[in-house]
């Protein structure tokens, strides 16, 4: 469906390495998790607990008012879902989105026994474990392993200096990086030639160490040669860094946006995602992330200015799929560690909450108000009560979206819920 | 008396005095390895294994001391109604993170330049056993004083190690075990205990958590001065059953009981042989390692030194097959390379995108390590970073922070950091003036240096080829390109 995918010239033995493991998975009843035409994730995280009483606000309720006397944003400057919700006066885009039918909010989403900690809170979203158990895989990565043993190894791509860990997997793919022209080799050009012969396989991939003198020292029969499979390990995932280097160092080269992205850093990021998806990148899975959400104090002007930066990235980062042809493919998905407090604090700001809300938009998603939203006067300890389990979300994503059997990624089934058009 | 076969000393030559070095240290350079093998097999072990304990003794970082936390969180509190709270508070977090910055300074140039190599390696495998992170902690104090915890106790008895670490305010915090209370017990120490610190799933009940929960409540911090500090009246001395003992137990009963359990010698030798030896041991392997550790009681100074002077650590399928740890890469290639460690300001950014931030594990399950050091971003980096501590003027990716990067990443700190440059290596200090028009000899000295062994003959070939194709040009950045290229290679990575 693409008709601008980029052509590679790769000798003909590369190829087959790095695309029959794919052309045999599509056969198979699940979807494989590369493909060109396959449909694409992007989580955006939005780092450092996003208050979601002021970003779908539920102006209808005066308790809201009450709590925050300060921070309570006026019903005329909102974006008005019903008599009840809005979006913040700065979703402009996000609202046209809902009104056209592709923006679904699923109102407070939240785990059994919240944790107020970032940085524990983020793993329980990461991993999608319970809140009492803890997992080192993330969510995503578990997805990688159940799916795609072997594949391309651009399934998954993070934009940032490091890998997320909704990425970390027994069998650890994805590439992360911050701007693709980070993502090469650097060294002179006297170097290249011989760096790319050092990093392709051989005709004998013989095992490069030597053992020391007198052959084998260990009497005890140990699994197996363990150097030669790790160098083996080692060769294959240095021959897939080069050939995805070049890869999306070609994307990038070829592919500019004509749409304005705002010069933020998720701007920049949403920017080079949609780059990757014009040119054909095999990814499924897209990871972004938007800091700053930690608003203690003088929450008003800074979370606007957030919201703000949200809004048109996300809108610069539609235009431009709806241009591709490619916002069919496309659901993008946001999550924070955890939303705010409901009352406001003494200075002016709010402290870790524990529900709120996701977007998920896409030209499949079907619009609405999903599940409900929390009271709030029936709280615990000042704190909204969620009532749908993010992994809900992760679940009907994982079926119905990229067509992988959620219960063998999140460990179990979770109620699915009616994101998509169907 | 020994469990595991010894080598034989005929077997004792460079390369296993290599591996010996690699594994139980940090590498060495030729010279290092030379004298390592003069001294022979078995006074080599004992110069590791028996380190004096003074060498614990070197002094903290300067800002490492207790503060009355309590003291000051109530002037904090205070002066929230004032403007100038968030100025403090971010005046707090810089200095978190230059601390924290300086903290793995500190511990890297231990790694790096201590006196007891061994001590800081093992010390780092506790680290990511009883794995703790800065991000929740967010007092240095307390990462530096559970470092120290582990470094005094890193080569002695397992039991009183995890009876320190049950009471290690950096543990507590991370673990909840400070929130642990007779009427709302936190079990989120308890069920760790077991499942990730001595005997490993499947070898305990919920019932045993929820009991054990109860006999580690009264365990306190003292804001006033950092401290651990035991509560009699918030403990729980009614009896408790646990894994067929019934008693008023305490908390440290619960750890000689677990610690008495065959599986907790078999979880800990696993973990000790994937650390030291191989990622897949087999089950007979792990049998004696058990076996060993049982034997000695725990005491970790003569499991290691069985270990590595036995026949199964120097064999040929352990041998130049470990995928060297980011930690590991840096201190080993500065080592090697006969340079300075980079800036703290680098070296951190780096062991971030390396996958393994000192003082932040990604979880309590610490570091899987093996593979899952390498995807093809980290192997790029690693290729890329090498260019760096070579040729010190190429500008390394931001490691940009942001607020979930952690402590030791804010903006300021962070402002600059990847204009830092570095002198690039002294070539002379690793290749003779007489060599560098003659490729074959060069490349096989420089492979002794970094591969501690012949390179492969693929690449051996395509070394000299480069060599040839510069010629007549022999300058240094000829010589620092083929160092360059001989460690972007798989081979490298491996120790």
């Amino acid at each position: 469906m693409l008709g601008a995918a980029a052509t590679w010239t790769l000798p003909i033995f590369l190829e087959k390495t790095f695309f029959a493991l794919d052309a045999m998975a599509a056969e198979a009843l699940t979807q494989s998790a590369t493909g060109k035409d396959g449909t694409i994730l992007v989580v955006l995280q939005l780092a450092g607990g996003n208050d979601g009483l002021n970003t779908v606000v539920p102006f209808g309720d005066d308790a809201y008012y009450r709590a925050r006397p300060r921070l309570g944003l006026a019903a005329d400057k909102l974006l008005k879902i019903d008599n009840h919700i809005a979006l913040n006066g700065k979703l402009s885009g996000l609202k046209s989105l809902y009104d056209d039918g592709h923006l679904a909010v699923v109102q407070g989403v939240g785990y059994p026994n919240p944790n107020r900690s970032h940085f524990r809170s983020t793993e329980i979203w990461q991993t999608a474990s319970d809140a009492e158990r803890n997992e080192n895989h993330g969510w995503l990565g578990r997805y990688f392993d159940n799916q795609c043993a072997g594949c391309d190894p651009t399934v998954g791509v993070a934009i940032g200096d490091e890998m997320p860990q909704a990425f970390a997997a027994k069998n650890p793919t994805g590439v992360t990086f911050s701007r693709p022209e980070q993502f090469r080799y650097r060294s002179s050009s006297r170097e290249e030639d011989f760096f790319r012969q050092l990093n392709e396989p051989g005709e004998d991939d013989a095992r490069s160490t030597i053992a020391p003198d007198g052959a084998s020292i260990g009497n005890l029969a140990g699994a197996s040669n363990g150097g030669a499979s790790t160098l083996d390990f080692l060769q294959r995932t240095a021959l897939d860094a080069q050939l995805s280097s070049d890869k999306i160092l070609e994307i990038a080269r070829k592919y500019k946006s004509t749409v304005a992205y705002p010069t933020t850093q998720l701007g920049a990021s949403l920017n080079i995602i949609a780059r990757m998806i014009a040119g054909g990148l095999t990814t499924r899975v897209y990871y972004a992330s938007q800091g700053g959400f930690d608003t203690h104090a003088g929450q008003i002007g800074a979370h606007e200015r957030l919201l703000g930066d949200f809004n048109d990235a996300i809108t610069a980062f539609v235009v431009d799929l709806k241009q591709q042809g490619n916002f069919e493919r496309v659901l993008l998905m946001t999550f924070s560690e955890f939303g705010r407090r409901v009352q406001e604090n003494a200075n002016g700001g709010t402290d870790h909450g524990t529900a709120a809300p996701m977007f998920v938009l896409g030209g499949k998603v079907k619009a609405g108000l999903l599940g409900k939203y929390p009271s709030l006067t029936d709280l615990d300890r000042g704190d909204l009560k969620f009532n749908t389990d993010f992994r809900s979300v992760y679940g009907t994503v994982l079926d119905q979206w990229l067509k992988a059997p959620s219960q063998s990624v999140l460990g179990r089934k979770f109620a699915a819920l009616p994101l998509l058009q169907m | 008396m020994n469990m595991l076969p010894p080598l034989p000393t005929s077997k004792w030559n460079e390369a296993t005095a290599a591996h010996l070095l690699n594994r139980a240290a940090f590498g060495g350079t030729p010279e290092e390895i030379e004298a390592t093998r003069r001294k022979g097999l078995a006074l080599a072990v004992r110069d590791l294994v028996d380190v004096r304990s003074e060498t614990a003794e070197l002094p903290p970082p300067k800002w490492a001391h207790p503060r009355n936390i309590a003291a000051i969180r109530m002037e904090a509190r205070e002066a929230k109604a004032n403007p100038d709270a968030e100025n403090k508070k971010r005046e707090l977090r810089m200095m978190e993170g230059e601390e924290i910055v300086d903290l793995r300074r500190w511990w890297l140039e231990r790694m790096m330049n201590g006196p007891a190599p061994l001590l800081e390696k093992m010390t780092l495998f506790w680290h990511g056993h009883f794995a703790t992170s800065a991000q929740k902690v967010r007092d240095m104090y307390w990462m530096w004083l559970q470092n120290d915890t582990l470094r005094r106790h890193a080569l002695g008895n397992f039991a009183t190690l995890t009876k320190k670490i049950s009471r290690d305010p950096a543990m507590m915090i991370y673990l909840d075990l400070q929130q642990n209370r007779p009427v709302h017990p936190n079990e989120n120490w308890a069920r760790e205990l077991m499942e990730l610190f001595t005997v490993g799933i499947g070898n305990y009940t919920e019932d045993d958590i929820r009991e054990s929960a109860r006999a580690f409540t009264g365990y306190r911090l003292d804001l006033t001065n950092q401290q651990f500090r035991f509560v009699p009246r918030q403990h729980d001395p009614t009896n408790k059953t646990f894994m067929g003992h019934t008693g008023p137990l305490d908390g440290d009963n619960i750890i000689d009981i677990l610690v008495s359990k065959p599986a907790c010698a078999q979880f800990i030798g696993r973990k000790l042989w994937r650390y030291f030896v191989e990622d897949e041991p087999s089950n007979a392997i792990v049998d004696l390692v058990a076996k060993t550790i049982r034997a000695h009681g725990f005491e970790m100074r003569p499991v290691l030194h069985e270990i590595f002077s036995s026949a199964e650590f120097y064999s040929e399928r352990a041998m130049r097959a470990q995928i060297k740890s980011p930690v590991q890469y840096i201190v080993q290639t500065c080592k090697q390379l006969d340079a300075p460690l980079p800036s703290p300001i680098v070296a951190q950014n780096a062991m971030r995108q390396m996958g393994q931030l000192l003082f932040a594990p990604p979880n309590v399950k610490g570091w899987d390590g093996g593979k899952t050091w390498i995807t093809t971003s980290t192997l790029l980096f690693r290729y890329n970073f090498a260019n760096y501590l070579i040729n010190g003027d190429a500008i390394l990716p931001p490691g940009a922070g942001g607020k979930t990067a952690g402590p030791g990443f804010q903006r300021p700190l962070q402002r600059g950091a990847n204009q830092i440059r570095r002198d690039p290596i002294d070539v002379a200090k690793l290749v003779p003036a007489e060599l560098r028009d003659r490729p074959d000899e060069l490349v096989d000295l420089l492979s002794a240096r970094l591969f501690q062994t012949r390179a492969g003959d693929k690449e051996r070939a395509t070394f000299v080829q480069y060599l040839e194709a510069r010629k007549p040009d022999t300058s240094d950045a000829t010589m620092r390109g083929l160092v360059h290229l001989m460690m972007s290679t798989p081979q490298f990575q491996l120790a």
